[in-house]
């Protein structure tokens, strides 16, 4: 198992949200502007980072019968660290993320990958599965937040980018974002549940459309390959 | 008291529903909802155990670890008591009601990662409240999960006849679907509550 | 029969051995974080009084639960300007916690809405930052505890398309407004 191929199947080509299509619950809630996107992207790899490291640092100990229990338990442990760590230093994210933040105990995210991954993997494989594979969820967040963000009122970077003195980034989400549009002539529904299915149906189609167009091209590469080798067979 | 409770279950089902505005419970809402008859089955098990947990996790929050000053445990041991109250309802089902168990049976396993449920316990406790708006919020919850699967259900047997892009295909032209019924429950928002 | 339940119980044991580890931790984190998450929340609160009515310091002060079941607290500004109520009652779509001012003469010196999970776009108005929560806010200031919507002879106009939220919130404030006067005797 190489780096390079992992990171090619947590970004786009086994990414957890887009292709193995779990995970979805958050996904569509939080993602109204880039800060919650952000945020709760980066929250999910470095709890599925740690779950994976030690899930796999403890996967010959622990019994087949119970391990499912186990797993839960490591994961609700590392989500209530984050929780708390959330609470007490950005207050601004915990509030705006809410009751998702618990919730990404249950996030077949990273109780798929504890399970999959993991139980037969090493510590450093299962570590950078856990970076790769957060990284890919994350990059689908900012996708959705910036497109409906941008749909829906017009701005980029709510709540993280403060453009009012100069360009900075803000952690307390106060920031106003950088307004392309006058709000008034955004959709309003995208920022509403409507547009979180609609965005995430979209993104799932175009990448299915890449997807099958790339496999096309490289069996059409593979069958002109053979073709010119049997040509060069008879040719012989 | 009454009325609160009127508008508990009212925002459940209709305005504040678990799916289409809460987002709560998507992955068994797209998993189970290609059939009418399954979609039906794992909404009253849902329906069922939503309001099982929202008793037992409040009784336990408010008489065990808030008193003993750790609240902190609370996403911990929820998900352990959701975990083992389903293994044991389903134990239970299987050995007293098995009309009922062959039914409900097969859902039950996966409702443990239903963030539905974990969901309402947690909302439970962030909203204060008591032991009764608790399980009236956990039973309609669960009846406006049950209510949005099993309308979904019946819209996607007819997608089934539909044309689409071929790239569309499973979940993205579920979603879309999802998309407008939950643009059709947005009109429920405007809808007053006393 | 015997090697089953050796095993169920070692199987618990094991969970139990986690769940305790787990446990610790937890513990140990909460134990770091405690205080600041507690400041932050106060702060939180502290902004918000100090939005609606300018102190230092705000005392609880006593007031009859009973009659009041949606008053969560009632303090005292330290500077005698008046008092700041803490009070959560269900708005259109959600519960909503609001911070109301009240001063000896029993006028509304300003709202701040603290926590609230009303429509956005529409409810949600009531604690936006925007030129149109900002506006809905300011007519409150003044106002007695005769207070109403201009639809029920007052003079509060109601945010567009969320009459629902701007009457819980105007019946808040006076409720608010009468726990004082109820303190004030």
């Amino acid at each position: 198992m190489n780096i390079k191929k992992q990171f090619g199947e947590g970004l786009v080509t086994n990414n957890p949200v887009l292709v193995q299509q779990i995970g979805m619950c958050a996904t569509m809630a939080i993602t109204t502007t880039l800060f919650n996107g952000v945020g709760m992207g980066l929250s999910v790899l470095i709890i599925l980072t740690c779950c994976n490291v030690v899930v796999s640092a403890i996967r010959k100990i622990i019994p087949g019968e119970i391990r499912l229990a186990i797993f839960v338990v490591v994961i609700a442990g590392f989500v209530t660290i984050v929780d708390l760590l959330l609470q007490a230093y950005i207050p601004a994210l915990s509030s705006a993320l809410g009751v998702f933040i618990p919730l990404i105990v249950v996030n077949c995210i990273i109780i798929g990958r504890a399970e999959a991954f993991c139980q037969k993997n090493k510590v450093s494989a299962c570590f950078f599965d856990g970076i790769f594979q957060g990284l890919g969820y994350t990059c689908v967040l900012i996708l959705m937040c910036v497109f409906r963000e941008f749909v829906g009122s017009g701005k980029f970077g709510g709540g993280l980018i403060d453009i009012t003195n100069g360009l900075r980034f803000t952690l307390d989400g106060t920031g106003s974002g950088i307004q392309i549009f006058p709000s008034e002539y955004g959709a309003a529904v995208m920022n509403r549940p409507f547009g979180g299915f609609i965005t995430l149906g979209l993104l799932m189609a175009v990448m299915q459309y890449a997807l099958k167009k790339n496999a096309k091209k490289k069996a059409l590469a593979e069958r002109a390959a053979a073709e010119a080798a049997a040509d060069k067979e008879e040719d012989e | 008291m009454l009325t609160n409770i009127l508008a508990i279950s009212l925002g459940a089902i209709l305005t504040n529903n678990f799916i289409f505005s809460q987002f709560l419970g998507i992955c068994p809402f797209l998993g189970c909802s290609s059939k009418v008859d399954t979609a039906t089955g794992m909404g009253l098990a849902v329906v069922f155990v939503m309001g099982l947990a929202s008793a037992i996790c409040w009784v336990i929050d408010t008489y065990i670890l808030i008193p003993l000053g750790l609240a902190f445990l609370e996403t911990l041991a929820f998900i352990l008591v959701i975990a083992s109250l389903v293994q044991f309802v389903e134990m239970f089902l299987k050995k007293s009601v098995p009309s009922l168990y062959s039914a409900l049976g097969i859902y039950l396993p996966l409702i443990t990662t239903n963030c539905a449920v974990l969901g309402v316990v947690l909302l439970n406790v962030q909203n204060h409240y008591n032991f009764i708006e608790s399980v009236v919020y956990g039973i309609t919850g669960g009846l406006g999960f049950m209510l949005a699967i099993v309308l979904f259900a019946s819209v996607r047997e007819r997608i089934e006849f539909a044309e689409y892009p071929e790239c569309f295909e499973g979940f993205s032209i579920c979603l879309i679907s999802a998309g407008l019924v939950a643009l059709a429950f947005m009109g429920f928002s405007g809808m007053k509550i006393f | 029969m015997n090697g089953d339940t050796k095993k169920i119980l070692r199987l618990t044991f094991i969970l139990f051995v986690i769940c305790a580890i787990t446990a610790g931790i937890l513990g140990v984190v909460n134990e770091v974080t405690k205080d600041t998450i507690y400041m932050q929340k106060n702060a939180k609160t502290i902004a918000a009084y100090s939005a609606v009515l300018k102190s230092d310091r705000y005392d609880p002060v006593e007031f009859d639960s009973e009659a009041f079941p949606t008053i969560d607290e009632v303090s005292k500004a330290d500077n005698g300007s008046g008092y700041v109520v803490k009070t959560t009652f269900p708005g259109s779509q959600s519960t909503i916690t609001m911070v109301v001012g009240v001063d000896n003469d029993l006028k509304c010196t300003g709202i701040s809405i603290v926590e609230h999970g009303e429509t956005s776009g529409l409810g949600a108005n009531a604690a936006s930052t925007a030129e149109v929560g900002v506006n809905f806010r300011a007519q409150f200031v003044g106002q007695g505890e005769d207070i109403a919507l201009s639809s029920g002879g007052g003079s509060i106009q109601a945010l567009t398309g969320a009459t629902q939220t701007s009457t819980s919130v105007t019946n808040a404030t006076a409720t608010a407004i009468t726990v004082v006067k109820s303190i004030l005797g």
